[in-house]
């Protein structure tokens, strides 16, 4: 059968388009790497709304609670939908590869849906590799899917709304904190000057607000931290940084990091899409038209893969993409009025409110990430390796993967490309937007070669 | 084409010494070259009689071309010979034995590339990236070679620019006729070692990752992957290795061919315009160091033509008249 639809992931975006294209009477097949709906923000909600006690649940916060109602209505919806699958290649007009219990099989679809979300910005620093080092986004994770809580000395390190959610989540369900860093370089008057802005959007201001607050009282807090190390042998034992042009250094047994979030642009960049540079936050976003089609007809992407802008603002999106894949399968024609009737322009401004402000308050860091700081995990490259590559290789993210093999491991340069782009960005003086990113290869997961044998022509059925 | 079996078994003579060279103008890069002979294994019997047959073949053709002292050194392995070179490898079940050639060697092609940057730099040399050459002209006795953001003037060219090397060609008065052959290899996690030997286009990298490739596809200028082609030589690689259907993909990359009408390389001068040379072929890994030891020298020297005779772009002119 060849789907009308296919959607990629099943977080606030991806639910809410395939919700609106069912309701527009399509086929819609959604795949999700996870086992259950609600992506990363509203991971494993159903499971925990059942079984944590009220008070673990309300410590997840206000914005994770609010994932129920969206949940349910797409399990109301009765979309075809595949968890626990990896989409590993998608093909022009449009075959999407994929993989579940280690079984590959394709599928056919008029239009597809890229709602796969954000993915943590890579910040390398001295000793991140260590055991005991782990960022937020990965501890989050563990608290949703296991409530499972960091044990020992913990220190947070990092800049923006994520981490400080995370650490009020843990003052919440008990848990003490030996310090809070923060890595921003601090409220400045151009972010004061965007609060205009900021303000049609109070609830969030004040809960961003809250966060902060939370933290302050129980004198937790250390500002403009810069420097940012981590030591020990066997694994982490002490984090050391500057604060007021001062070394300080403190007992850890767990440092969880966090520098933002970027757009997940593998299977966009792979599939050849334009893409734009942000260079508020530094990362590279398909360009999107306004129904958020990409620049190849019949490819959408809604949710932060287009941008960040949080859950709020991915729903709509996801609901605006719906609209305008609805119409351009033919389905619809008064795409104008169905957007005027939801209000969903209103909508996304209002979620997008804020973000200048916390651009301004959150930007990307910019220190140097030089000498042995390890840049890819995956092919223990540092940082002075990719430096001389660029040196003698020329000013080309790809010339510095093939001299180095940094980003040809397992993540595929999801862990290394902002970094490299920025060492050869400094080193050469090419911006980063001219320096674009690597050439992305399939598959987008890795797949075994037993599953691409058994896809031979007579082995299986499609 | 037996000039071109003694240029690449020159060039295999030469590998060990422009190796050491090189090495110590890059700065200690190391291409982690390799010479233990490869394999081309033999599925079912009848392959296994036709590898004989060819190897007879151009063991004959060479003997009578001229009177070369050593020859390929290629043998014929039965499965049990074949799995005491390969132990940690279980070899599918229908293979029955392969063809070895001693003389084989294995380099790594990327580092073999980031080496040949920096010797070039250390060396003196300039690289401009993204300088994309639009003319070659001569002008005042010397040849005017212009980008887009500046032109450069020198006594000598050297085109060796890969799909474009034709469209360059026409511009100093020689043919080319240069078109593109798409491989496209899969690339898997690493691995411990299993593949002691190159055969049958599988390779393990120094690195452990096992590279399997590759296809030979006519489709112009396109450059981009497809899963079928993926499918079938994962098929492939698990007919030969059962055992590597465990293994993860992690990367599947095409590239593009530089194939000369015959597949054989071209090394011309232009009568019409002295000094501007084409150097083109699609094996410049192996003939990496004919290039930098015979080639280059003659283009220094100036005994250009007579060193390079069977390589000319004339051959294609002869056989189109023929």
């Amino acid at each position: 059968m060849i789907y009308d639809v296919a959607v990629v992931g099943c977080g606030p975006s991806g639910m809410a388009a395939a919700v609106k294209l069912k309701n527009f009477g399509l086929s819609v097949l959604l795949v999700d790497e996870q086992p259950a709906p609600g992506g990363q923000i509203w991971r494993g909600i159903e499971r925990n709304a059942s079984i944590m006690s009220s008070a673990s649940l309300s410590a997840l916060g206000a914005d994770y609670q609010a994932g129920m109602s969206s949940v349910r209505e797409f399990r109301a919806a009765n979309v075809d939908y595949l968890p626990s699958t990896q989409v590993w290649q998608i093909e022009g007009d449009w075959t999407l590869f994929l993989t579940s219990a280690g079984r590959a099989r394709r599928i056919s679809a008029r239009a597809v849906l890229l709602a796969t979300g954000a993915q943590e910005r890579p910040a390398p620093f001295a000793g991140w590799t260590l055991p005991g080092v782990m960022t937020v986004g990965a501890a989050q994770i563990l608290m949703k899917s296991g409530d499972m809580l960091p044990k020992g000395r913990i220190w947070i390190a990092g800049s923006g709304p994520l981490p400080l959610l995370y650490a009020t989540q843990l003052l919440k369900r008990g848990k003490s904190i030996s310090g809070y860093l923060d890595t921003s370089p601090g409220l400045d008057f151009s972010a004061i000057g965007k609060l205009v802005g900021g303000w049609r959007n109070v609830p969030q201001l004040i809960k961003g607000i809250g966060w902060q607050w939370g933290m302050r009282r129980k004198n937790l807090l250390h500002w403009k931290v810069q420097g940012l190390a981590a030591q020990g042998n066997e694994r982490l034992e002490h984090i050391s940084w500057m604060e007021n042009s001062e070394l300080k250094s403190a007992a850890a047994d767990v440092l969880l990091v966090h520098e933002g979030v970027v757009p997940r642009i593998h299977e966009t960049l792979a599939l050849g899409c334009e893409h734009r540079w942000n260079d508020a936050q530094r990362y590279l976003a398909p360009a999107l038209s306004k129904m958020r089609e990409t620049s190849r007809i019949g490819l959408f992407v809604a949710g932060d893969a287009g941008g960040i802008g949080g859950w709020v603002a991915a729903e709509a999106s996801g609901e605006i993409a719906a609209i305008g894949i609805a119409a351009r399968l033919g389905a619809i024609s008064d795409v104008d009025g169905i957007i005027r009737q939801a209000h969903l322009r209103q909508r996304q401004a209002r979620a997008l409110a804020l973000r200048p402000f916390l651009d301004a308050v959150y930007p990307p860091p910019r220190h140097d990430i030089e000498g042995d700081v390890m840049v890819c995990r995956c092919e223990e490259v540092t940082a002075s390796t990719v430096k001389t590559a660029a040196d003698y290789s020329g000013p080309d993210m790809n010339a510095v993967k093939a001299a180095t093999r940094c980003g040809m491991g397992p993540c595929q340069g999801r862990q290394c490309g902002y970094t490299v782009q920025s060492i050869i960005s400094k080193a050469s003086g090419q911006s980063p937007e001219k320096l674009g990113f690597y050439n992305i290869r399939p598959p987008f997961k890795p797949v075994t070669l037993g599953e691409l044998a058994l896809m031979e022509a007579g082995n299986m059925p499609n | 084409m037996p000039a071109y079996q003694r240029l690449t078994r020159q060039s295999i003579d030469l590998w060990p010494e422009f190796m050491a060279e090189l090495y110590d103008h890059s700065g200690s890069v190391n291409v982690n070259y390799d010479r233990k002979g490869g394999l081309v294994l033999c599925l079912g019997e009848k392959a296994f009689e036709e590898r004989r047959a060819l190897n007879a073949q151009l063991a004959e053709q060479l003997r009578n071309s001229d009177n070369l002292d050593q020859d390929l050194a290629t043998e014929m392995l039965d499965r049990r010979q074949l799995q005491s070179l390969m132990p940690n490898l279980r070899l599918g079940s229908e293979i029955v034995g392969a063809s070895y050639c001693s003389s084989d060697g294995h380099a790594n092609p990327l580092y073999l590339l980031a080496a040949l940057h920096a010797a070039v730099r250390r060396l003196g040399g300039e690289l401009l990236s993204e300088h994309r050459v639009e003319t070659i002209r001569r002008n005042d006795g010397s040849f005017v070679v212009e980008t887009e953001q500046r032109h450069f003037r020198a006594s000598r060219v050297v085109i060796a620019a890969g799909i474009s090397s034709g469209k360059l060609a026409k511009q100093v008065g020689l043919e080319a006729p240069i078109r593109p052959q798409r491989g496209q290899i899969l690339v898997t996690e690493r691995v411990q070692p299993l593949l002691p030997l190159p055969c049958s286009g599988l390779r393990q990298t120094t690195e452990g990752t096992i590279m399997i490739g590759a296809t030979h596809e006519d489709v112009g200028e396109d450059s981009s992957t497809t899963t079928e082609a993926s499918i079938s030589l994962a098929a492939k690689a698990v007919r030969i290795a059962p055992d590597l259907a465990q293994l993860r993909l992690v990367r599947h990359w095409s590239g593009l061919r530089i194939m000369s009408p015959d597949g054989f390389p071209i090394y011309t001068e232009s009568e019409e315009f002295p000094g501007a040379f084409v150097v083109t072929c699609h094996s410049g890994v192996t003939l990496a160091a004919v290039h930098a030891h015979v080639i280059a020298a003659s283009i220094v020297r100036g005994t250009f033509s007579s060193d390079t005779g069977p390589f000319s772009h004339r051959r294609f002119h002869v056989n189109a008249a023929a």
